[in-house]
């Protein structure tokens, strides 16, 4: 195809999305949904993003199962399947069950690219492959992108570059060693003594594909392994990688060091990495054939940090509003993994699932409709609930609403009080969001874990000029929380709040 | 009448400021805490002097007063004058006894050989604390 | 930038919540704290809300507000989240981020065992508890 007959070509258009990974599709396929003209450009020849690529020999760390308590027709069906993208139609929805043979609840990574281009395909995205994005200017009220097809004109942005761009500490010799990016077909390894760096997921997805491969395998970093199944939550190494460990506890070839690594050195056949334990500072040499670097990413945000983005902390994240909106610049957005730099409420310091496929894809749809009812006047529709009906509704998106379920703590379900509307649905609203701004009367519903491990509902109720107050339900075993007693509880809760409010 | 060692052990293992700490820590306190008597009126402790030590009201009431103010009402079981062993700072408030009153006395050094040996008697000692600031709600923290 | 393993400890080192420990349980404190970075206006701690952590500032700073006013600001060395962990209870203000925020972070549940290993660590606590009490009303001496 000519640069002519991509679609996308240059030019003007209401909104740009760059990166045509789960992030920026589900992106553009909310803004087209809309009714917002907008370009999706994508440095990669095909769609996929980082799944492309990665990981490189596991399955992927999240589930779709293909027997699950509800129907895939079912909204509810979300909360088992992780990994398919958002869609309206039936038809384009729950694609990722269909491509997995069944013999696992977690894809492979073919599986997942296939997932993600059987979406662009079946709902018609229009993408503009091959065009990378290398510069981007401010002209008056407009964005200017510049491309290596030419410059893109539009009112917002929204990246969705991921976070995948590899980084290295800057101490001697790691620049000469291989990024986990680099890694090689496994066979490659066959006999080799390994020695990765970094002890997270990505350091022990590497491990576990080459056990069987290498003839020994150090992995090092500062600090101990954290495993998911001790914090109690997705936070560490998941189940699917923990292979290594046990094979080190038996003592089979696998060492685990806590130790920084000050220098590396290449040596006649290889490599000597020169290692200072972490316990009592002792110093330990290790010879090995190959060195890989699995010590982390960063977002290629290249000129944005000069346009003003700001950035912080160890990935250089943008610093975002509820909304992920960039703080500093408004008008540039971000979608996919780079959300996870929006932190909401973070009780007890578990994150949500911003980083992941699964909590992203709702991000990226409520970001949409922040962006096009701010940007462009598109307004939602706001359905009616009656008052009598309020209780149910709450506790039955408690319940079975899979955007509250797969971003806990971090997306609800707001309804308004307003006495002249009466009780309004406003949708999905980031929980930060709505008990840190102040705003109309409202109820917010959402659910919770603590650090017992508890999931339970927890409502926010906002009233006039007053800061959001903060109710915990009761949890229940099936985790059916429309139990009488919560009803009873939300039932008073709200009874001074929706008195204005009846019609 | 004074304790024998038992019935002092056993008051002290009730009182909070003691609660979950080692039977060690008990025995010692038992051997170092000395009980002291109190008539209406008498100021145990004075704003502005150096501290010697941490007292646990036994029986009667006192109260804690700063320059005329008065800020605070004690009760059995309740604790004051920890702040100066702690800190080595002089005693920030008076205490005046309201009725006739029995203290159990832990003097400076022994508290603090405790407070190195036993963490649950510090976590007690810090939950108190806390709580008291929290109380207060001028100048809270977290 | 990113600290290594040894700015982090040479950090920790100068800060007087950790000054009575030896470099090796320095190292230790550094390994059972994970490091998080906050961005300006982030409210990590809310008023009145369920929801514990415990922080120790490395570079940044915060405002301790409640309802709505400043109380309070703390910066490098400073502490925050303690007290509604010790107690069970809900924090009583907010707290907000001035400036971008590094801190080390402790989960509630893990507190109590962290100062239990770390006695030194509690011993400076308690002072900086009873500083706090003396600048109020209700100092028992």
């Amino acid at each position: 195809m000519t640069a002519d007959q991509k679609p996308c070509p240059p030019g003007d258009y209401q909104v740009v999305v760059v990166g045509s990974g789960p992030g920026g599709l589900q992106t553009s396929y909310y803004l087209r949904h809309l009714g917002i003209r907008n370009a999706l450009i994508s440095a990669d020849p095909a769609p996929g993003g980082m799944f492309r690529r990665f990981p490189f020999f596991q399955r992927l760390l999240s589930w779709t199962k293909p027997y699950a308590p509800v129907p895939r027709s079912d909204r509810f069906y979300e909360w088992f399947d992780w990994n398919s993208l958002l869609a309206e139609e039936p038809q384009n929805r729950s694609l990722m069950p269909d491509l997995m043979p069944g013999d696992s609840s977690f894809p492979s990574r073919p599986e997942m690219e296939q997932n993600l281009a059987a979406f662009a395909e079946k709902t018609g995205l229009e993408v503009r492959y091959d065009c990378t994005w290398e510069s981007t200017r401010r002209d008056g009220e407009q964005f200017v992108l510049g491309t290596s097809d030419g410059e893109y004109r539009c009112q917002a942005v929204v990246f969705a570059v991921g976070v995948a761009q590899p980084f290295k500490p800057d101490s001697p010799g790691f620049a000469d060693v291989p990024h986990y990016v680099d890694t090689r077909p496994a066979e490659t390894y066959a006999g080799k003594r390994l020695f990765i760096v970094g002890k997270e997921n990505s350091g022990f997805e590497l491990a576990t594909g080459l056990l069987q491969w290498a003839q020994r395998i150090v992995l090092a970093s500062p600090r101990p392994p954290k495993l998911s199944v001790n914090t109690h939550s997705l936070l560490g190494v998941r189940a699917r990688y923990i292979q290594p460990f046990e094979d080190q506890i038996l003592g089979g070839g696998v060492f685990i060091l806590n130790a920084s690594i000050p220098r590396i050195e290449r040596s006649a056949d290889g490599y000597r990495v020169h290692c200072v334990r972490s316990e009592g500072g002792s110093e330990l040499t290790v010879d090995v054939d190959e060195v890989i670097s699995a010590t982390g990413f960063t977002s290629p945000l290249r000129d944005l940090t000069d346009l003003g983005v700001s950035v912080f902390g160890r990935s250089k994240l943008p610093s975002m509003t509820n909304f992920w909106e960039s703080a500093t610049v408004p008008g540039i957005y971000f979608a996919g993994t780079i959300g996870q730099g929006v932190a909401g409420m973070k009780k007890y310091g578990l994150p949500a699932n911003s980083g992941a496929v699964q909590g992203s894809r709702y991000n990226a749809r409520t970001m949409v409709y922040e962006l096009a009812r701010t940007k462009f006047g598109v307004t939602r529709e706001r359905p009616v609930v009656k008052p009598d009906q309020l209780v149910d509704v709450l506790l039955h998106e408690a319940t079975r609403s899979p955007e509250l379920w797969n971003q806990k703590s971090y997306l609800a379900r707001a309804f308004t009080l307003d006495a002249g509307e009466g009780i309004r649905d406003e949708g999905i609203v980031p929980l930060a969001h709505f008990v840190d701004e102040e705003g109309a009367p409202a109820v917010a519903i959402t659910v919770e874990t603590d650090d017992t491990g508890d999931i339970h509902p927890a409502v926010y109720v906002r009233e006039q000029g007053r800061p959001a107050v903060e109710t915990l339900l009761t949890s229940q075993p099936l985790h059916d929380f429309r139990t009488a007693d919560n009803r009873l509880q939300l039932v008073s809760l709200l009874r001074g709040v929706t008195a204005g409010t009846a019609r | 009448m004074p304790l024998s060692d038992d019935e002092k052990a056993a008051v002290l293992a009730r009182l909070p400021l003691f609660a979950g700490v080692s039977s060690d820590s008990l025995t010692r306190l038992t051997a170092v805490a000395g009980e002291q008597d109190f008539a209406a009126g008498y100021y145990i402790v004075r704003q502005g002097q150096v501290g010697t030590g941490l007292y646990v009201l036994l029986e009667g009431r006192v109260r804690v007063i700063r320059g005329s103010d008065e800020l605070a009402v004690l009760v059995p079981g309740d604790f004051f004058g920890e702040l100066a062993v702690i800190d080595q700072r002089p005693r920030g408030a008076s205490v005046e006894a309201i009725e006739a009153t029995r203290c159990l006395a832990l003097a400076s050094w022994d508290l603090l050989d405790l407070l190195e040996h036993d963490p649950q008697l510090s976590l007690n000692l810090i939950r108190g604390l806390v709580a008291r600031i929290r109380d207060q709600g001028e100048h809270p923290h977290h | 930038m990113a600290l290594s393993q040894d700015e982090l400890v040479d950090t920790l080192a100068g800060l007087s919540l950790f000054a009575d420990l030896s470099r090796p349980q320095l190292e230790q404190v550094a390994h059972k704290m994970a490091e998080e970075s906050y961005p300006v206006g982030q409210r990590i701690l809310r008023q009145g809300f369920t929801g514990t952590g415990f922080y120790v500032i490395l570079d940044g700073e915060v405002a301790v507000r409640i309802d709505g006013t400043d109380v309070a600001h703390l910066g490098k060395g400073d502490f925050f989240g303690e007290m509604s962990i010790l107690l069970g209870e809900p924090p009583v203000a907010d707290i907000v981020t001035l400036r971008q925020l590094d801190v080390l972070h402790l989960g509630g549940p893990e507190l109590e065992a962290f100062l239990r290993d770390h006695p030194p660590v509690m011993y400076r606590m308690l002072k900086t508890m009873a500083l706090r009490l003396r600048n109020t009303s209700q100092v028992r001496s």
